[in-house]
């Protein structure tokens, strides 16, 4: 049979049904059925982070996560923390210390430390650096990621 | 309306100044343009069935019932391949080179696993998947070369039957009298060092979108390249079409480090195959196929020996260099690309009279081996500055005193290394000294004797090294290759909207060459920065250009936007000395004005560009043609290209249980000559000191006896997360800056280079108490682990 | 890399659950899928059908039972283990397990039922689950059944689990009164599996020893513990290097490893010891 299934997911904030095979990884049922190509495929084996999503607020890899266990949830992703007109806080903190070159690993990195961001004090280095440890960037050398990370807790901290 | 009579000192200096990164607001939104983002009607999508033999002869391809499957267009075999696209291979003049042809789908032979044998088009990446598990490929295997030791011997099979052997390169350099200075050398230390080999690990993996339009008989091809001249050139020969009817695009890339550098099969199969189909065809590597395809990294061994006086002056190098460089010779770089630079720069900064190498590249059932950020120089430095501390240690000298020593100073340039490359004046010995005072090399040596007093294993490692960037058309960047690397092209245009484009061959993969390249041109054109629009890494926008590659993109880019920049400026003075009717010698131009020094006429260069294009008659006709247009386009060659130097130095403690090394202080000083945009600059060295770190550590391709990939995912090739990398401090020092057009020295590749050798160096020195030298990289847990017990049973 | 074909049905009840597997030969529950899916991907498993879990409600939450031990529900993340106040309280080691376990956006998704069933002998949860006496609740077309977690793990990804049974629960039993522990773990990459970790309890009992990436499942030391005796960490050490059956691979070789797991255990040891005479 290998029959298709039907899926409502809501993806920031827009509600979308789709029929889809229960083999479809939900990173590509958001970069190819959705067109939300912010959302980037670096291993498919969830080492890389490239992909990190939130669903019902919490990230996961979505690699490693099958379409159709996103029915009935909510998902955001990167498009979802501001576009390039009007970024968002965490986005400028990234743009000001300059936490990106290619951008490749960026969405996966931005969504990791909004999640870690409402999960962690992040009090030292240290830990931000392992809340990172599971997004590999190759450009940075990770120093600037932690600085903009550093700067968006202390951001949050004065609220 | 006036103008303040300070404008000339407001006139905004952007060479040299931290501005944030234009290309930043779509990349953080997830707005950027990846191939892998391309969508076209009636896309469809290839995978290959790629060889699982390192060494066979293809004895059948059988395709069962493959195109019965619903959503299969079409099975390609490499002789179909070979009916659409010419063969094609890496030639070059240097002397004792083979070059191999490179079929874009295996012919009658496997030389790697990985290497492409058919390739399925089908309306998903799913379903292309589906299909490659039908068909069945049989193999009679032949023997696998996996030792390029074994594989350089006259009686080893032969991977390309039509070859006089499987070397396919070898040099030989000579200066001075080596053999004669060993014998009377006071002190010689020496041995076998062992680069293993790595693989760039892009964060995007590489992709092609080829787009056939059967009616104006063109292709169009994004890429994720970094060099897309080089493919159109290449692609126009391939399939018989003329230059302007092949268009080669990158447009965001995610990363390049030198792996995306080469013309890859895919990117000829997805092109041969849409310009069979008509149809928009889509590649997207996984990474399985990236870590066993994408050209591999350095993979050599070298046998070397330096000979010192008792004061630690250096009198002999020598030096056996094989490399590794897999199946066949890398398009356009040839196999020489690596190894030969091992060679060439093995001599590093230091005065050296007396050296003599030979480097041979051997062919063996793996990977191609291609360019990778720092190419051959980041063996010469680990075994160059290995070789130093060894030397130190036996004479009993501080390891930054030999340095010091050794080190060409400044009133000694330019000089001509033995082998025979020529270094222009750059911070040898500054950078060194910048950096014992900026780590605190003295007390760090106090730190260190107290912990060794404890039972810790702590170790300072330092590492000088230097590199031509910014190569100008005397020298190619891989020796004899017909291909011309010494120059770039920028077209600087204001239109008739008054828009200033500049538009550049080269291509970005995440420098931010959009920013800084903008910098340059709206500095010396003397327009506001958000005024700039930058044309990138398009084979439309000039009309020769090979990429970004060899830490050119600052030195090419910024020369040639500059020329480009001051002539488009140029014009504009003249027609602004018509209509504000002043001499030529009184306009100046800034923020998108010109006006009459010291006077308040004054018009925009909008205006200026509405007067010369559209209101005719504000401009006379001998002067519209004389100046054409507001445009120029300008090539730059540096000609011998320039130095950039740098020391390294780190602290780094091994545990004496574990045996993990951990680097606890790192600290990079360089000259990288007039900086364009510091905090971009720090983010190259701290990237390429990353990777560095990774190379040093922990990254390692592993191929087993019969030629098997065994690190073929991100679990078992391992690159650094946050953890493993520390925090680090960088220091540029812009000491005199060079000759080349604006005095940059490029800077992308440094980390790289000088990040193994300074890491070998700590962890050898934290178990000098052992007697222990890292001779072979990465020093994983488990070799530390198996040189610590065979040094404690001795 | 892309899965192949294959159904899909979601469950609520863990009876409809075993009544899919039962429907279908080689029919497969996917919980978290971090370990699942990446073999889905590289087409490294070929299953016809997998039973989605995720919707049991039944099988989520941290309950205290009767003996004043906890039962955790298959379900449940490990991020909820993570921090969960009263796994903090009554198996600290735990806690402190799982800042070792993968990366946030992982224990997000992994659960402890599918790091239990999957069976990795690298992995914590397993090997913790031996150290603490776990029983794994499992039910089936045969009703439920609790294994003893030191007979449930039998060899890499294999374990005692009939193939249309699921693990609903692993319950612990309340740790020994005054009890200090230890935690130790060595991957060269933070968040990696351990080339080796121990996990020891130390109390008026003697010690407790687990070893995890040593030996072809998650392996209770008994012959260390016996070394033990009333306080030899280097005994403990050394027994347990000759009770681990290591074998090589990329990450690290049978002798590394079999080092590993001495140095580890020593220190496991005495953090557990410094616990215990606190």
């Amino acid at each position: 049979m290998k029959g298709k299934i039907e899926i409502r997911v809501t993806v920031n904030g827009e509600e979308h049904h789709a029929s889809v095979e229960p083999r479809l990884l939900l990173a590509d049922f958001i970069r190819e059925n959705l067109d939300l190509t912010g959302t980037h495929v670096g291993c498919e084996h969830g080492i890389c982070g490239a992909c990190t999503v939130l669903m019902n607020g919490d990230s996961v890899r979505a690699c490693l996560t099958l379409a159709v266990q996103a029915d009935g949830a909510e998902v955001e992703t990167v498009e979802s923390l501001g576009d390039s007109e009007n970024l968002g806080s965490l986005q400028r903190a990234f743009r000001e210390h300059h936490a990106l070159q290619c951008g490749f690993c960026t969405p996966g990195m931005l969504m990791t430390a909004t999640d870690m961001l409402r999960k962690y004090p992040l009090e030292t280095e240290d830990e931000i650096r392992v809340g990172l440890s599971g997004n590999i960037c190759r450009c940075t050398g990770y120093q600037h990621i932690v600085d903009a990370i550093s700067a968006a807790r202390d951001e949050r901290n004065k609220k | 309306m006036s103008l303040p009579n300070d404008v000339e000192l407001t006139r905004p200096q952007y060479v040299g100044a931290t501005v944030t990164r234009r290309e930043d607001p779509r990349l953080l939104s997830g707005e950027g343009n990846y191939v892998a983002d391309i969508k076209r009607h009636g896309m469809l999508h290839i995978a290959f069935r790629r060889s699982d033999q390192a060494h066979a002869l293809i004895h059948k391809i059988d395709i069962g019932e493959v195109l019965s499957l619903p959503g299969v267009i079409g099975v390609y075999t490499g002789k179909d391949i070979a009916e659409i696209a010419k063969p094609y291979k890496a030639t070059s003049r240097m002397k004792n080179y083979q070059a191999t042809y490179i079929p874009p789908l295996a012919i009658d032979k496997v030389r790697y696993v990985g290497e492409a044998v058919v390739a399925v088009v089908a309306e998903s990446r799913y379903i292309a998947e589906d299909a490659l598990g039908l068909i069945e490929v049989e193999y009679r295997p032949l023997p696998v070369l996996v030792d390029p030791e074994k594989a350089l011997e006259p009686e080893a099979p032969k991977l390309h039957e039509q070859l006089g052997s499987n070397v396919l390169a070898e040099r030989e350099f000579a200066r001075g009298e080596v053999a004669e200075v060993f014998v009377n050398a006071p002190v010689t230390v020496g041995g076998r060092f062992h680069f293993t080999r790595t693989t760039p690990v892009t964060l995007e993996t590489r992709a092609a979108v080829a787009e056939y339009d059967k009616g104006a008989k063109s292709l169009t091809l994004h890429s994720t390249t970094q060099i897309p001249g080089i493919v159109r050139d290449k692609l126009s020969e391939i399939f018989d079409l003329p230059g302007p009817r092949v268009r080669v695009i990158a447009p965001d890339v995610g990363g390049g480090f030198g792996g995306k550098t080469s013309l890859y099969s895919e990117e000829i199969v997805a092109s041969a195959i849409s310009r069979a189909l008509g149809k928009p065809i889509k590649w997207v590597s996984d990474r399985m196929e990236d870590l066993m395809t994408t050209g591999h990294a350095f993979d050599e061994v070298v046998y070397a020996d330096i000979a010192v006086t008792k004061d630690g002056e250096i009198v002999g190098l020598k030096a056996d260099v094989i490399g590794d460089v897999g199946a066949y010779s890398i398009y356009p770089w040839t196999a020489t690309i690596e190894p030969v630079q091992v060679v060439s720069f093995m001599p590093g900064p230091y005065r050296i009279e007396n050296y003599a190498a030979r480097v041979r590249a051997v062919a063996t059932n793996k990977t191609l081996t291609g360019a990778y950020r720092g190419v051959g120089r980041p063996i010469s430095v680990f075994v160059m500055d290995r070789l130093l501390d060894m030397a130190a240690r036996k004479i009993g000298m501080d390891p930054a005193e030999i340095r010091r020593r050794n080190l060409v100073n400044d009133d000694e340039f330019p000089y001509k290394a033995a082998s025979g490359l020529v270094w222009d004046k750059s911070a040898f010995q500054s950078c060194l000294r910048e950096a014992r005072d900026k780590i605190g090399y003295e007390e760090l040596r106090r730190e260190q004797n107290l912990a060794r007093a404890e039972g810790r294993w702590v170790g300072v490692g330092i590492a000088s090294y230097a590199e031509l960037t910014g190569v100008g058309s005397r020298i190619a960047v891989a020796p004899g290759m017909p291909i011309n690397t010494g120059t770039e092209t920028c077209n600087v245009a204001i239109d008739s909207t008054g828009a200033v484009t500049a538009s550049f061959g080269i291509a970005s993969q995440g420098q931010g060459m959009e920013t800084t390249l903008a910098q340059v041109v709206a500095q010396e054109l003397g327009v506001k920065l958000e005024d700039v629009e930058i044309i990138l890494g398009d084979t439309a926008a000039v009309s020769h250009s090979t990429g970004t590659y060899a830490s050119r993109g600052a030195v090419f880019g910024g020369g040639a936007g500059t020329l480009a920049a001051q002539a488009v400026r140029e014009k504009i003075i003249r027609v602004a000395g018509h209509l504000l009717e002043a001499a030529e010698e009184d306009i100046e131009v800034g923020d998108g004005n010109v006006w009459v020094k010291g006077t308040d006429s004054k018009m925009t260069i909008r205006d200026l560009a509405r007067a010369l294009y559209s209101n005719m008659g504000s401009v006379p006709k001998e002067m519209r043609d004389e100046i054409d247009n507001l445009e120029a386009t300008k090539v730059y060659d540096p000609f011998f290209g320039t130095t950039t130097a740098a020391t390294h130095m780190c602290l780094v403690e091994v545990d004496p249980e574990t045996y993990n090394a951990k680097i606890k202080k790192y600290i990079v000083v360089e000259d990288c000559g007039k900086v364009i945009n510091p905090m971009i600059a720090n983010g190259q060295a701290h990237g390429g000191v990353a990777q560095g770190i990774g190379v040093a550590l922990m990254e390692e391709v592993i191929h087993d006896d019969t030629g098997q990939v065994l690190t073929a995912s991100l679990v078992d090739y391992v690159v650094p997360s946050a953890v493993e990398v520390p925090s680090m401090d960088v220091m540029h020092v812009e000491a005199e800056l060079p000759g080349t057009i604006g005095g940059f020295r490029g800077l992308g590749e440094g980390g790289t280079i000088g990040a193994p050798a300074c890491i070998a160096n700590a962890i050898s020195d934290a178990l000098s108490p052992l007697g222990v030298e890292i001779m072979e990289l990465p020093a994983t847990p488990e070799r530390l682990f198996r040189l610590i017990e065979a040094a404690k049973s001795l | 890399m892309k899965p192949a074909l294959f159904d899909y049905i979601r469950v609520t009840t863990v009876d409809d659950a075993i009544r899919a597997l039962g429907s279908c030969n080689d029919a497969k529950v996917i919980a978290g899928g971090q370990s699942l899916v990446p073999m889905l991907n590289f087409r490294m498993v070929d299953t016809p059908l997998f039973v989605d879990i995720n919707g049991i409600d039944d099988l989520r939450g941290i309950t205290e039972t009767s003996n004043g031990g906890l039962r955790i529900g298959a379900l449940t993340r490990h991020f909820e283990l993570e921090v969960s106040p009263l796994i903090q309280e009554r198996y600290p080691l735990l806690h402190e397990a799982m800042k070792y376990v993968a990366h946030l956006a992982i224990r997000n998704r992994g659960t402890i039922g599918g790091s239990i069933s999957h069976a990795d002998p690298a992995a914590e949860l397993p090997a913790l689950a031996v150290l603490l006496d776990a029983m794994i609740v499992a039910r089936g077309p045969r009703g439920e059944r609790q294994i003893a977690a030191v007979d449930f793990f039998e060899a890499p990804l294999t374990t005692s689990l009939e193939a249309d049974e699921i693990v609903t629960a692993v319950e612990l039993p309340p740790l020994p009164e005054n009890s200090g522990w230890g935690f130790e773990e060595f991957a060269q990459r933070h968040g990696d599996f351990a080339v080796v970790g121990v996990a020891a309890l130390v109390g008026k009992y003697g010690a407790r020893i687990s070893v995890f990436g040593a030996h072809n499942t998650p392996l209770r030391a008994r012959e260390a513990e016996k070394a033990f005796g009333s306080g030899d960490t280097n005994a403990a050490a050394e027994a347990l290097q000759s009770e681990v059956d290591p074998s090589d691979d990329l990450h690290g070789s049978a002798d590394y490893r079999r080092h590993l797991a001495g140095v580890l255990c020593k220190r496991a040891l005495n953090n557990a010891m410094s616990g215990y005479a606190l």
